[in-house]
């Protein structure tokens, strides 16, 4: 099965970006935005590759309502509803947000948002509320969390 | 209403006046409240603990409490939770609260409640500026929501010490901790409480909260099967 890479799909045309989704077999997306349907074909045939849109954000050390923010104003042609549908929710502990990784790992987004986060270095990732391995690659309509240790003292 | 306190340090010894008040006045007054610690109360403690005199700090909690809500039926348990009392101390259709200081004593709690059919469970702990809320519910034999091991494996496979593990050296040094802290944690305890208990309702397992970002979350969590 073929595989891509978000930089790859980012240097395509959108008329191609149609064509090769109707190619891989993926329905309703020909209609849609660009980065929509690149998270679409990276959710079903994606590989890992580098984060620049959350690596920026924990470079800057934003929180994460600040984050999820940073996140949307990159991307003002999409409507509000197509916005939210490439970003997925991520929790650990008290902190949550919403952040544009689909296609990602969840090791991945792990290490980019440790510090928005504040996520332990051996938590591990459920999706849904099931364990997942490091390198499950993240999809729409996920809902992300790392697990963070309980409190010790009393 | 059979209700079980362990740990009467800076969460417990907040807590347990919380849900007496409550029991008397708005709940069960009825109720049997045991308090249970082996644990004293020193000077070094006023810092974040409400406690009135030096001693065990379930005799002293339990005599507090008695003088402060007359009519309540308080007792004392004044040794750490093991193997051997675990059974003496939570029965069938307790309702436990947890504040204990150490993962080793969590995981053998939530292992016994595991053998009953019907307990509720409710654990806090923190570190300096956050922590969380376990709520282990367990219904005519059935788990229903996970208990405290299962998304933990840090109590799973704990790496500190029970206390009764602990040279008096070990049990002199005690981290620094901060009473809002402590007082957060008691106060989720007590949502949990009034959720579970009063209004029945248990779809959220674990709370988090932390008081830098001034935030809090609550979880649902997935029972496993075995």
């Amino acid at each position: 099965m073929a595989q891509y890479k978000r930089e790859t799909l980012e240097g395509k045309t959108v008329r191609d970006l149609r064509q090769l989704v109707v190619k891989l077999g993926i329905v309703g997306y020909t209609k849609k935005p660009k980065d929509v349907i690149i998270d679409a074909i990276m959710a079903k045939h994606g590989v890992a590759g580098s984060i620049s849109t959350a690596a920026m954000v924990s470079d800057s050390g934003l929180s994460g309502v600040e984050a999820t923010f940073q996140s949307s104003i990159t991307k003002p042609d999409l409507a509000k509803r197509d916005r939210l549908s490439t970003t997925i929710q991520v929790s650990c502990g008290a902190s949550t947000g919403r952040f544009p990784v689909t296609g990602r790992s969840v090791a991945e987004v792990g290490e980019f948002l440790r510090e928005v986060l504040n996520v332990d270095k051996l938590s591990s990732g459920l999706i849904n509320g099931k364990e997942v391995p490091a390198d499950y690659i993240l999809k729409a309509g996920d809902n992300l969390e790392f697990l963070k240790p309980a409190g010790k003292k009393g | 209403m059979n209700i079980v306190i362990i740990g009467l340090g800076g969460i417990g010894s907040i807590l347990c006046e919380r849900i007496a008040r409550y029991i008397k006045y708005s709940g069960d007054p009825g109720a049997k409240i045991l308090l249970v610690d082996g644990d004293s109360y020193e000077p070094k403690n006023y810092e974040r603990q409400d406690f009135t005199r030096m001693g065990n700090k379930a005799e002293v909690k339990a005599a507090d409490m008695k003088m402060q809500f007359s009519s309540l039926d308080v007792g004392s348990f004044p040794s750490f939770v093991n193997e051997t009392n675990t059974g003496h101390i939570i029965k069938e259709g307790s309702i436990v609260f947890m504040c204990v200081d150490n993962h080793p004593t969590r995981r053998l709690v939530s292992y016994y409640c595991k053998q009953l059919n019907d307990i509720i469970l409710i654990s806090g702990g923190n570190e300096l500026t956050d922590g969380n809320v376990q709520i282990y519910v367990r219904k005519s034999g059935v788990d229903i929501t996970p208990d405290l091991c299962s998304y933990h494996p840090e109590i799973e496979t704990p790496d500190d010490k029970h206390p009764e593990e602990m040279t008096c050296e070990e049990l002199a040094i005690s981290e620094p901790q901060l009473y809002f802290t402590n007082l957060t944690v008691a106060t989720f305890m007590c949502q949990a409480f009034y959720n579970v208990v009063i209004k029945q309702q248990c779809e959220k397992s674990e709370i988090y909260f932390d008081m830098l970002q001034m935030a809090a979350r609550a979880q649902t969590r997935i029972v496993k099967s075995k």
